[in-house]
């Protein structure tokens, strides 16, 4: 209850985090997420439904934290700096 | 570094996860409020007053003074308490029937008098947390409680208007608006802007919010946020619908 039990994934770019202590599975995120990239996860949230998690198609564009009625997930971006480009580059192709 | 969530500052984190259904608009709609609250930096002298119906699960869900009040009477009860001290910001919430049907006559006659509060109205098709009935704002056609076979217009009647009834009514000064869930950062400008109406004294501000309710709709995800952004834009258009002239502009 206290911070929520955040979970994190470090993504190249940034950070996803979803708090199974909010989240309701209500799945709205799912609909909403351009890449697809969230799915149903085997950890549970607050009301014993699943929460969910993304793979490494997400692009941290943070609708799904918008539309999150319960604040569930968090997106963290990191400070671009002059190391990161190259990691950059290699994400280009996984657009599709 | 520990992630937090990214709630309001406003927000009143002990009663988190809030009360609300999984998928339910309201917690969308408070987020937004919340983060206007954060921007004017008016915690402080927020009355906050929410109403019977769903809404009234956000009592304890900002750390601003709180009111519960009868159902329909959310907007006098903030009437009276904007008028005792005019120097606090009152926020009145209501669900679409509190607001279109047995609370009609208040936001009626608050609008028509100008008194200088913020009503916010969520607009989720039906009185939901009786089960799902039908409300003034269900859509023909949809199936409810009340309505097995769906909304019958000749029958009942189409979908109530209310920021277009309000806008016609109000002198001018006051500011009308019709926002909507899906579109977070636009809803949160709307509450920025009906705020400072109010601490500008303006007058009466005014904002519906097109919500989801998916427990009563009976609705997979898919379908909520099509229910929400395909079929109710049809009767309920999105967007300003009256603004308040500000002093400069009638220079420009």
């Amino acid at each position: 209850m206290e911070g929520f039990e955040p979970r994190s994934r470090d993504l190249n770019k940034g950070i996803f985090t979803i708090f199974p202590g909010l989240c309701k599975g209500c799945g709205l995120c799912i609909e909403k997420c351009p890449k697809q990239s969230l799915h149903w996860s085997e950890v549970l949230g607050v009301y014993g439904t699943p929460t969910v998690e993304t793979n490494e198609d997400c692009i941290l564009c943070g609708i799904c934290a918008m539309v999150c009625p319960d604040t569930a997930i968090a997106i963290t971006q990191k400070p671009r700096d002059g190391g990161e480009k190259n990691t950059e580059k290699k994400e280009k192709p996984l657009k599709h | 570094m520990a992630e937090k969530p990214a709630m309001p500052a406003s927000w009143r984190v002990e009663s988190k996860p809030h009360k609300f259904c999984p998928g339910c608009g309201h917690g969308i709609a408070l987020r937004a409020l919340g983060q206007a609250i954060d921007e004017l930096g008016i915690q402080d002298r927020t009355v906050f007053g929410c109403d019977i119906g769903c809404s009234l699960l956000a009592w304890d869900f900002f750390n601003v003074d709180t009111i519960q009040t009868h159902h329909g009477r959310t907007t006098p009860v903030m009437v009276g308490v904007k008028r005792a001290n005019p120097d606090l910001i009152c926020i009145a919430y209501m669900g679409d029937g509190g607001g279109y049907a047995i609370g009609a006559q208040h936001l009626v006659n608050a609008a028509s008098r100008n008194d200088k509060i913020t009503a916010i109205l969520i607009n989720n098709t039906q009185y939901a947390m009786t089960g799902g009935q039908m409300a003034p704002t269900t859509m023909p056609g949809q199936k409810t409680e009340t309505t097995p076979y769906g909304r019958d217009p000749e029958l009942t009647g189409l979908p109530a208007q209310g920021p277009e009834m309000i806008a016609t009514i109000t002198p001018e000064g006051a500011y009308v608006a019709r926002g909507t869930v899906s579109k977070l950062r636009q809803l949160k400008k709307m509450m920025v802007r009906a705020l400072k109406c109010q601490m500008e004294g303006r007058g009466f501000s005014f904002i519906e919010v097109l919500s989801t309710c998916p427990t009563n709709w009976r609705t997979n995800a898919r379908e909520t946020w099509s229910f929400l952004e395909e079929k109710m834009p049809q009767y309920f258009q999105i967007g300003e619908i009256k603004i308040p002239v500000s002093e400069g502009d009638a220079d420009e």
